[in-house]
């Protein structure tokens, strides 16, 4: 099997210059398949349709988390109610601000093993998937590999 | 004296090697306060190219005591940061920084003064930069919680590393490469800077509560925040703890004897991070000096190579005649000119290849002032003493004029503006460049106090 048979169609996806508050009510309620059930992560395209980042709920956990933190830890000096006012001061930044800019793609007619590669050596859990052209054209999750690794595993024959 | 000097110049033979170290010197240095090259690079090729071009030999840059790499420096430097990397996971660090502020009751002033204090007393033994990195992430904490403007409490703990780091041998790499070239010890520095550096912290902190002392107001419930804090949580490995202050006890110990036990300072510190590493019960060792500044290690690696070819050509001891004429050979006065220059000079650029240009400077000016002594007697001249000092002072207070004099600066400047609170250029001299000159002037009434007046 390629890429392409088993990643869910493009549809979703969140532009530069949105606000953190606009992206995360995205993918809130982006699509997944048929259910509109929210997605942990969605491509950023700009004006022209390229490819040019991906914001996860990752990427949105760092937003909040000051870097301070990351340099000592403070873990345990931290307060009740100061996630929450650290988010309502990063609900106007753009998404440009914090988008991962060097996204891990494949493309549509690259093997699944390809796939399981770069997920693991790249520790990502969903990657877009790329035509020819470079256009995105669907996404590939880690729970759709799993289920073809499940596929594989429990197919008698 | 000023005839007896300018008939020992004609020693000096400009000829081609003169102006391809000097050239090459320049050109470094140039280079270095550009900044589109990073230093390392700039300092590593310029010294390779002049060994390849046989100004100075590889035997002279990587053996020679008078023109190569000072080791006693790398080693020193190289050995307390790995002490520092194995002490850091243990969270002592921030149980410090946290019971600072709760002591201060989580009162503005009283945290910006008791982190001052605690930064300037902790630079003092360690590095600044690691000071600073080790006090700014709680400092940007505790302002958070108490919603206050991080800026002046970055400012003035920078400043106050600077200062504090004045005060020992091991504070500040000015004084270890001085103390190096001069010979001097740990008990020296204490006996000679650490009093009036006392008399300058005091200063500051009467001089910050001055200036930012009454804009600070905190309410009640957000103090609670800071009070609730349990500093006893910090701690993460309480056994690798007491082995690490076991060992930082030993090798302050060291520090403190090594004139006695005629050690260097540099054995003193390699002990203590040799000691450590063995008993903290660290299986792979490649992480804790994996994490060492490699890259201000090999700046001073270049530097000293560059610096040797420029003293080997003649250059300067070229510098120090014509400093001796300017001064007809006063040496008050050229005590005087050597603190305030190595002050504006180290607001502007980095005071590490300053003082490695002036260390050779003072010993050659010293060559000229009394031809018949060497080694010890030359080095620790009773006349000479205070010119160290003065070099000392100038150079490290010097670095607080400005958001780029010292390393401690520019990191602040970078944290706060990650933070989004960008600190201007103007901002930062605006409070620097006052208390630079203030430090200054204190240093200066006591050299020529108790140098020229009392001779104690």
């Amino acid at each position: 099997m390629k890429a392409k048979d088993i990643m869910i169609p493009f549809k979703d996806y969140l532009k530069p210059d949105n606000t953190l508050s606009e992206a995360v009510n995205l993918l809130k309620g982006a699509a997944r398949g048929e259910a509109k059930i929210g997605v942990m992560g969605l491509p950023v395209l700009d004006d022209k349709g390229k490819l040019v980042g991906m914001l996860s709920m990752t990427d949105i956990l760092r937003a909040v988390h000051p870097s301070y933190m990351d340099m000592m830890n403070l873990g345990d000096f931290t307060w009740d109610g100061m996630l929450e006012s650290l988010a309502k001061q990063v609900r106007d930044k753009k998404v440009k601000e914090l988008m991962t800019r060097t996204v891990i793609i494949v493309h549509e007619d690259d093997p699944l093993m390809e796939c399981v590669d770069r997920i693991l050596k790249n520790h990502v859990r969903r990657m877009p998937v790329l035509d020819k052209t470079e256009r995105v054209v669907g996404m590939v999750y880690l729970r759709e590999i799993f289920f073809a690794i499940t596929k594989a595993m429990l197919d008698e024959k | 004296m000023t005839q007896e000097i300018a008939s020992t110049s004609g020693e000096i033979v400009m000829g081609l090697g003169f102006w391809i170290a000097t050239t090459i010197f320049i050109l470094a240095y140039a280079l270095i306060i550009w900044e589109k090259v990073h230093k390392t690079i700039i300092a590593v090729f310029g010294a390779a190219l002049l060994i390849v071009l046989g100004i100075v030999t590889q035997e002279e840059a990587f053996n020679s005591l008078d023109l190569g790499v000072d080791w006693n420096v790398i080693f020193l430097l190289v050995s307390m940061m790995v002490i520092i990397n194995i002490m850091k996971p243990t969270g002592v660090f921030e149980y410090i920084a946290i019971k600072s502020a709760k002591v201060a009751k989580g009162r503005p002033f009283m945290i910006m003064a008791i982190f001052s204090t605690v930064t300037a007393v902790v630079s003092a033994f360690l590095d600044n930069v690691t000071t600073v990195l080790l006090i700014a992430p709680v400092t940007l904490l505790i302002c958070q919680a108490l919603e206050l403007d991080v800026v002046p409490f970055l400012i003035t703990e920078a400043l106050a590393s600077n200062i504090g780091g004045t005060a020992t041998l091991i504070g500040d790499p000015p004084n270890i490469m001085i103390a190096s070239k001069a010979q001097l010890d740990f008990m020296a520095f204490i006996y000679h800077l650490t009093p009036v550096i006392i008399v300058v912290l005091i200063a500051y902190i009467i001089s910050i509560k001055f200036i930012f002392g009454r804009r600070m107001v905190v309410k009640e419930d957000l103090r609670q925040r800071v009070m609730a804090m349990n500093e006893n949580e910090a701690i993460k490995d309480t056994v690798l703890l007491k082995k690490s202050l076991v060992v930082l006890a030993v090798t302050m110990t060291g520090f403190v004897l090594h004139g006695m036990l005629h050690l260097q300072p540099a054995t003193v510190a390699l002990f203590g991070a040799g000691l450590l590493l063995l008993i903290s019960g660290i299986k792979e060792p490649r992480h804790v000096l994996a994490e060492a500044e490699w890259s201000s290690l090999f700046f001073f690696i270049g530097l000293f190579i560059i610096i040797g070819a420029v003293v080997k050509v003649g250059l300067i001891k070229w510098m120090s005649i014509k400093v001796l004429e300017l001064t007809h050979g006063n040496l008050f006065g050229t005590s005087m000119i050597v603190m305030w220059f190595s002050a504006f000079a180290s607001a502007f650029i980095d005071n590490i290849p300053y003082v490695a240009t002036m260390n050779p400077l003072i010993i050659d000016m010293a060559k000229q002032l009394w031809p018949n002594l060497s080694g010890i007697e030359l080095l620790h001249h009773p006349d000479l003493m205070p010119m160290w000092w003065s070099l000392a002072l100038g150079a490290c207070l010097g670095g607080n004029g400005t958001a780029i004099g010292a390393s401690a600066n520019v990191i602040v400047v970078g944290m706060a503006e990650k933070m989004g609170h960008p600190i201007s250029f103007k901002q930062f001299m605006l409070y620097g460049m006052p208390l630079m000159i203030e430090s200054v002037i204190i240093c200066m009434i006591y050299v020529w106090l108790r140098y020229y007046v009392l001779m104690i």
